[in-house]
């Protein structure tokens, strides 16, 4: 989730108030920030995803004015008529559809200022705009350019100096070696057409959403800024737009919209005012809000909590709630949105504990008590418990073992050759844990109860799990006697009949491997000598002895139900 | 009276005997061949018969400086003198043998002062019998005994002391001795009939079932000895949290849930209401499986449900994401990311008739992390949720804080916070006092009814929580390194303190 930098300074300044850092750092996260740290500068806070409006100091400090009652309701933003057309051309829908503008007018830049914009349009990039895939915000000086405004395509020999750049070079340099083409150019792979803004004059203001022009940079000296936005999706491009140009209006910026011509028919028609800071209305029942709260919340109350979180909202009929959504609020997709804002105005602190007195019955699965009963009779044999990863290797799960390689689960995209198949049995994995304690006191004996993940095609996933005990003792004296002892010890408990069948097993010493097979005919698992290549794999210099056996095998035998 | 005494009782109580009723420990430890301690032990043991009495005694030991010695072996210088002028009656000090010069000043003013003759123009004059001195005496006594106790110095020769500390000849130094002195019962049992019994180091069957035992005295071990290893069987301390946790949602009336490990996207995001662009769906977050790459929609209708919810809302009261939701996203097979995927398929196949009911889960879950200090790519996950028609967050934050104190922290604290299945959302914070912290330990919500509505087929509040154990369990084992969670060191495994809870 994005962090932003905010200067407390430039926070007192937007807040209006004097503020010690201490009472930020409580009562910022109780409005749904995470504080992360703060320096005699500062402060930086965590902004989750669904409140891209905080993530600038202007979103946040007019939240914060609500939430400590200095201003409430919605924000009014006065939207002024200006001569500025964009014309969009037929050829962008292919790549690059979606685009709105906006001009603020006289903002008071400073270092601050500049810093904030700038970092507000980072961060909406990263989180908001999926890294610029689904909208992408370009900001440019307006008094460096010619309106009207063109959103065109171009090939890639076209050439114009980016961002911080001394001199033109091609679409196709900017995508090859540019660190922004480099980076963002997969959202354009497979086109030869390149969204381009242009002026009247043909003075590039940007390759959207690779980078600006170096011709209409935005620095400390401007005062007037024509913002694009564009993208693959309207809703996005637009609720960018709206985010960027009401936050320069908190800085004392005048918003101006700008007129633009669609060759095709859009959700805002064909031409259109940009920005729209429409106001969404949405109907709420006080008698939900206090049903999903748990409160008695009076109306009065419940209009004054909306707000303070910066809604406009009236009794539009007996009981029911008419709350006003400003434009920069992208994430009230339902009323239970806006009664989590109530619950954070009113305080989750304030909100009273309470336990029903409701009958239920709790219980573990049968499949995880049977699991527990198995682990202390293991224990009881003296095994030590491990729990080791379902995750591991082929080389591990097979080759070491001297097993065939069988399919198995296999990830799509693993960040480490350690840890790239499910298990489909657990011995391995014990051999592992083995082998990374050669130097501790011998004898070592382990034992697990865990899932193994199978595949399986008549499950709905292609795989299911199933619950195995493996156990590997390993002393200068282990041999087949023992772990027949723990066998027997073991299944005699369980209260399982059966007998050990002799038969081949590559991880296992011919001639020293049984198969366990209950008298009803199952095969319940198998038990053995170690194959002392398999010691040699697994740098192991004691002789070793194991089995393993398919727990739910023995559930079946013994009519242990799966579900409690 | 018929006393029964081992062999070295006996012999104690027969060197007390002979040395006056009393003598130190060290000495009889000289006697008997033993060590002081194991005299102690002995004697510590017939005091408890009253057979005898223990007693410290602060005392000075007195031994002879490198000057005493010298002189011990010599004489002083003025006896020295005093022997050389007696042949002669007048000496001249310039005849004086055997002495060094500095011996000789000292000598011939501790002549003067002890009046045994005078001193005049460069000659001794030997004057009275020069009678051996109570400090020649101690001396000699302190040289023959390598050290002496003030307190058995005859009173007599104590006067020495002073004169003898000034001359720097002795040394005196504080010491403790630990004496045994005799008791009545002890001196009627060296006069009476005494039993000798057995020593006998181990207890065997044959004594207890002949009843020799009673006849035989046991030796005494050193029961302050550090013992040897047992190479036991334990659960791993991993599981004893993950079993207590359990315990703490069955005692709070919730049931299981399981579910499989390779799990399809619709299950573990899309019934979720988790976008299908969420980056939380990125290939850098999420195990994707190669075999099998897609599982199967089995519940056509809920499928319906899902796809309409996230494209426009459905019928629950939602505007939807807005986007173009693809089916075959859904059927993507993935190593589940959460526990939550059990919550949502309880609540698929959960019937009305069954409400209220609460469930948990305790399971393994997968990240697309490279394994390091603070992340590992498989862990546990606890989740329990609570389906009841009047469930509100009045009750969230009771389960809650009845939870985290079940789980040992009183001090429970909730903030807002953003899941993108829950609404509203918080976060839960406990307070640690061994560390004087409040730590972020669980995410807690209401599903929101975009999630329920789909699954259950009608709007219920279903509260949720849930939280990796991990770093509960790295708390209190003091691990700074998440992978210890899964190394399975055996040092530590067989070490771990047990957990309380």
């Amino acid at each position: 989730m994005p962090v932003i930098r905010v200067s407390l300074r430039d926070f007192e300044r937007l807040v209006g108030l004097a503020l010690p850092i201490g009472r930020l750092r409580s009562e910022l996260p109780m409005i749904g920030l995470g504080w992360e740290r703060d320096d005699s500068e500062g402060f930086e806070v965590e902004v989750f995803p669904n409140r891209p409006d905080m993530l600038s100091p202007e979103g946040l400090a007019r939240a914060y004015k609500g939430f400590i009652g200095l201003e409430k309701g919605m924000p009014h933003y006065i939207v002024k008529s200006s001569s500025i057309n964009v014309n969009v051309d037929r050829d962008i829908c292919e790549v690059r559809p979606y685009s709105v503008f906006a001009v603020v007018k006289n903002i008071p830049m400073d270092e601050e200022v500049l810093k904030s914009i700038i970092q507000l349009q980072e961060k909406l990039h990263i989180s908001y705009c999926r890294n610029r895939r689904k909208a992408s915000i370009g900001l440019h000086d307006l008094d460096k350019f010619k309106p009207p405004v063109r959103y065109t395509v171009k090939v890639s020999d076209f050439k114009f100096k980016p961002l911080d750049y001394d001199r033109e070079i091609t679409i196709k340099e900017i995508l090859e070696r540019h660190p922004k083409g480099v980076e963002y150019g997969h959202i354009l792979a497979g086109f030869n057409k390149y969204p381009i803004i242009e002026d009247s004059e043909g003075l590039v203001l940007s390759m959207p959403p690779i980078i600006n022009s170096d011709y209409t940079k935005v620095d400390v000296k401007t005062r007037n800024i024509f913002i694009d936005c564009t993208g693959l999706d309207w809703k996005t491009v637009s609720s960018v737009l709206n985010i960027m140009v009401t936050s320069l209006a908190e800085r004392g910026g005048e918003v101006y919209k700008v007129k633009v011509f669609y060759p095709f028919e859009t959700p805002f028609g064909i031409v259109f005012d940009s920005p729209d800071l429409k106001v969404q209305e949405v109907k709420l029942s006080l008698d939900f809000v206090n049903k999903i709260l748990g409160e008695k919340l009076t109306m009065e109350e419940a209009l004054e909590l909306l707000c303070r979180m910066r809604y406009d909202a009236i009794e539009c009929s007996r009981g029911d709630i008419l709350v006003k959504v400003p434009a920069y609020r992208v994430d009230i997709m339902h009323p239970i949105d806006l009664v989590e804002d109530i619950a954070i105005a009113y305080g989750y602190d304030r909100i009273k504990p309470e336990i029903p007195k409701v009958f239920t019955s709790g219980g573990e699965s049968y499949l995880e008590r049977f699991s527990s009963k198995v682990r202390l009779i293991m224990v009881g044999l003296g095994f030590q418990e491990v729990i080791t990863d379902i995750l591991t290797n082929p080389h591990d799960l097979f080759t070491a073992m001297r097993v065939k390689p069988e399919p198995v689960v296999e990830l799509e995209n693993p960040k480490t050759v350690e840890y790239t198949v499910c298990r489909s049995w657990l011995m391995p994995c014990l051999m592992k844990i083995l082998s990374r304690n050669r130097h501790r006191e011998y004898p070592q004996r382990i034992f697990e109860v865990d899932d193994v993940v199978v595949l399986d095609e008549n499950s709905e996933t292609g795989a299911r799990n199933v619950r195995k005990l493996a156990a590997v003792s390993t002393h200068s004296e282990a041999d087949y006697a023992e772990i027949r002892a723990v066998v027997d010890t073991l299944l005699k408990i369980l209260d399982v009949d059966f007998c050990i069948n002799s038969g081949e097993h590559p991880s296992f010493i011919d001639g020293r491997i049984g198969f366990i097979e209950a008298t009803t005919g199952e095969n319940l698992g198998f038990l053995g000598e170690i194959h002392p290549e398999v010691l040699e794999n697994f740098g192991l210099e004691n002789p070793s002895v194991g089995f393993e056996i398919n727990l739910e095998c023995i559930m079946r035998l013994k009519g242990v139900g799966r579900k409690p | 009276m018929k006393f029964k005494l081992s062999e070295d009782e006996v012999k104690l109580l027969k060197i007390l005997k002979k040395s006056g009723g009393i003598a130190s420990v060290d000495r009889i430890a000289l006697e008997m061949e033993l060590t002081s301690d194991k005299v102690a032990a002995l004697a510590l043991n017939m005091s408890l018969k009253d057979l005898l009495s223990l007693k410290t005694e602060e005392d000075s030991v007195i031994t002879l400086t490198d000057e005493g010695l010298r002189y011990a072996k010599l004489g002083l210088p003025e006896r020295r003198i005093v022997d050389q002028a007696k042949a002669k009656r007048i000496l001249s000090i310039s005849e004086l043998a055997n002495l060094e010069d500095w011996e000789k000043a000292i000598g011939l003013a501790w002549l003067k002062k002890k009046a045994w003759g005078t001193v005049k123009a460069g000659k001794v004059e030997v004057s009275g019998e020069a009678i051996k001195g109570v400090d020649e005496k101690l001396i000699e006594l302190i040289a023959s005994e390598g050290r002496v106790y003030v307190s058995n110095l005859p009173s007599e020769l104590r006067e020495a002391i002073d004169v003898l500390k000034e001359r720097r000849l002795i040394k005196i130094e504080k010491s403790s001795t630990r004496f045994i002195s005799l008791s009545k019962i002890g001196e009627e049992a060296l006069k009476g009939e005494i039993e000798i019994l057995e020593e006998v180091s181990r207890l065997t069957r044959e004594l207890i079932i002949s009843g020799r035992w009673r006849n035989v005295v046991f030796k005494k071990y050193n029961v302050a000895l550090p013992s040897y290893r047992i190479p036991i069987g334990r659960l791993s301390f991993v599981r004893e949290v993950l079993d207590y946790i359990r315990q703490v949602w069955v005692e709070m009336g919730f049931i299981e849930m399981e579910g499989p490990i390779l799990e399809i996207c619709l299950w573990n995001y899309d019934a979720l209401y988790v976008p299908q662009d969420h980056p939380a769906r990125d290939l850098q977050d999420t195990f994707y499986v190669k075999t099998p790459k897609f599982g199967r929609l089995l519940n056509q209708d809920l499928v319906e449900k899902v796809k309409n919810t996230h494209e426009s809302g459905w019928s629950t009261g939602s505007t939807g994401w807005g986007y173009h939701w693809d089916l075959e996203e859904s059927k993507k097979t993935l190593l589940r990311t959460h526990t939550t995927c059990l919550s949502a398929r309880t609540l698929a196949t959960l019937r009305d008739a069954e409400l209220p009911a609460k469930f948990f889960a305790v399971s393994k879950v997968f990240r697309n992390e490279k394994p390091d200090r603070t992340h590992l790519c498989e862990f546990y996950q606890t989740e329990g949720i609570v389906v009841d028609e009047n469930a509100n967050m009045k009750h969230l934050i009771g389960y809650l804080k009845e939870f985290f104190k079940r789980l040992g922290f009183p001090d429970a604290r909730f903030r807002p916070a953003y899941f993108p299945y829950t609404e509203p959302s918080l976060e839960v914070e406990v307070y640690y006092p061994s560390i004087d912290k409040w730590i972020e330990l669980a995410g807690a919500g209401i599903l929101r009814p975009e999630v329920v509505k789909p699954l259950l087929g009608r709007e219920i509040p279903v509260l949720a929580w849930g939280l990796g154990p991990g770093r509960m369990i790295m708390l209190n084992y003091n691990l700074k390194d998440m992978r210890e969670l899964a190394m399975n060191d055996l040092d530590l495994l067989r070490n771990a303190p047990v957990w309380i809870g």
